[in-house]
């Protein structure tokens, strides 16, 4: 447990002090803010439930953040290779396993932080203006149910499909790939959109909020994975998210292990 | 006499291509024929869901007119960002310019050569749903130039891929999303790298064709401004 902290920390520490990462989500957010027309978050009328304002927010960030998140995890481990320290960490006694836990953790943890203050700021921003201290609670809420668990999907998938298929194409297959599963309706092509699996919260948005968001549910492809959006189907999305997005990790350290096992 | 004099350094410049061919490796070849056939495997989706023929022309012209700028542009910023040895470049005698414009002509005419194929095969096969042959390059080749060259810009720029690579992927998926917005106003709608699949090809078409290619030149040109001073491309790891 100590040895997956440590390689959690050193993760965390490491990719924290990337300055691209702050920047992106930076730019992002800022772009984001200023483009978000009649619709956004900061026009919502004065009454509109707490809930639906955070929501609100998550699901405007959720539309293009996790894209500079997947960017930056995406050459995490090929980077180890491209230093030359990979024989080094391999040294460590440290199994594989572990070793792409800690680094998950950490990884998901360094990027998850500047999206969460991101989220803090523009909670902090709605308290003030609506005069409703409890937004903040709500942020804090909303980031865990709706956005934490997309977030945590990419890692997984950003960390080690790299590997496979390298980093550039990589990051082509996964823009084209948020555009299909989180936007394209699937009147026009079958697509995840709208699904359990949609990293971008639709169903704990629908849930929290009460609103209909993001094509929650909306009839398709894969019917079994659109139920109602209710407390249930969020419960089950998040579940989904999470797990879905440990299994590149688990396939990859199965394959560490046993290259590990031939080579010793 | 002469012409023995000029042969050999004519023939030195034909090996620098073909070593810059091998050094990029498969992407070249990767960048558009992922882009062309994932229109293809789109195409086939629509058209087994039960799409018109016209929807699923318009599905393959996504592959050069849509897809195409991604990977070319992602394509683009990896092969600036990564240069294991850019300082041993600085000093050498050719420019630094001279070297990224042969990496990336690389890159450009594989694109082009797959492209022109593709449109050939779509053209003969009676799916080519943009203009006709002789206007048929300006469905891919300005948006594909403006994303490539503002994706190298911003490496150059920022020096940094992740920031590169990110504006890219906001910039096309800001495209996609906001295509109702460009065609509302009047100003922007020049700059819709989409078109031809969002639109089709109507009165606007030319001029917006126009717009991309002037606007991804000046690019190019202020690229080629901001390689005069080569250095600051060095990162901290190589400095």
């Amino acid at each position: 447990m100590s040895e997956l902290l440590a390689v959690s920390r050193y993760e965390f520490r490491m990719q924290a002090r990337k300055r691209s990462l702050w920047l992106v989500t930076l730019l992002l957010g800022c772009l984001l803010i200023a483009i978000q027309g009649d619709q956004g978050p900061r026009h919502l009328p004065a009454d509109t439930p707490p809930a639906e304002v955070m929501t609100t927010w998550a699901i405007l960030l959720g539309i293009v953040v996790p894209l500079g998140f997947g960017m930056v995890l995406a050459d995490r481990l090929i980077r180890d290779r491209r230093l030359g320290t990979t024989a080094l960490l391999e040294s460590l006694p440290v199994g594989p396993g572990r070793f792409l836990a800690g680094k998950y953790l950490g990884g998901l943890a360094a990027s998850a932080l500047p999206v969460f203050l991101l989220m803090l700021v523009a909670g902090g921003y709605e308290s003030l203006h609506r005069g409703d201290p409890l937004l903040l609670g709500w942020t804090v809420l909303v980031f865990a149910v709706v956005m934490l668990p997309g977030l945590a999907f990419v890692a997984g998938f950003a960390l080690v499909c790299p590997l496979v298929v390298s980093a550039p194409l990589f990051r082509v297959l996964f823009v084209g790939y948020w555009f299909w599963g989180n936007f394209l309706g699937a009147e026009i092509l079958p697509s995840l959109t709208g699904t359990l699996l949609t990293p971008v919260g639709a169903y704990p948005a629908s849930w929290l909020s009460g609103q209909w968001q993001m094509y929650a549910g909306d009839p398709g492809w894969l019917s079994f994975l659109r139920p109602e959006p209710d407390g249930l189907a969020a419960l089950s999305s998040v579940l989904l998210l999470v797990l879905t997005g440990l299994l590149p990790l688990l396939v990859a350290g199965l394959v560490f292990n046993r290259r590990r096992r031939t080579t010793v | 006499m002469k012409s023995e004099l000029i042969r050999p350094i004519q023939n030195r410049r034909l090996p620098l291509w073909r070593y810059e061919a091998r050094r990029a490796g498969w992407t070249l070849l990767a960048a558009p024929l992922t882009a062309l056939l994932v229109g293809v495997a789109l195409a086939l989706l629509a058209a087994n869901g039960g799409s018109s023929r016209d929807q699923v022309g318009r599905m393959l012209l996504a592959g050069p007119e849509v897809l195409l700028p991604l990977t070319t542009g992602m394509a683009a910023v990896s092969m600036v960002a990564r240069d294991g040895c850019r300082e041993l470049q600085l000093s050498l005698p050719t420019r630094y310019a001279v070297t990224l414009g042969r990496r990336l002509g690389t890159l450009a005419l594989a694109g082009a050569v797959c492209t022109l194929l593709f449109s050939a095969i779509l053209g003969l096969t009676g799916l080519w749903a943009g203009p006709g042959p002789l206007a048929s390059t300006l469905v891919w080749l300005p948006p594909t130039l403006w994303l490539a060259a503002l994706a190298v810009l911003v490496g150059i720029l920022g020096r940094s891929l992740v920031v590169a690579t990110t504006v890219v992927a906001v910039v096309w998926l800001g495209e996609l999303l906001f295509a109702a917005w460009f065609a509302a106003e009047g100003w922007a709608r020049p700059f819709f790298l989409f078109t031809t699949v969002r639109f089709g090809v109507d009165g606007d078409w030319w001029t917006n064709r126009l717009a991309l290619t002037a606007s991804g030149l000046l690019i190019v040109v202020v690229v080629a401004l901001l390689l005069r001073r080569p250095h600051q491309l060095l990162t901290e790891e190589e400095v």
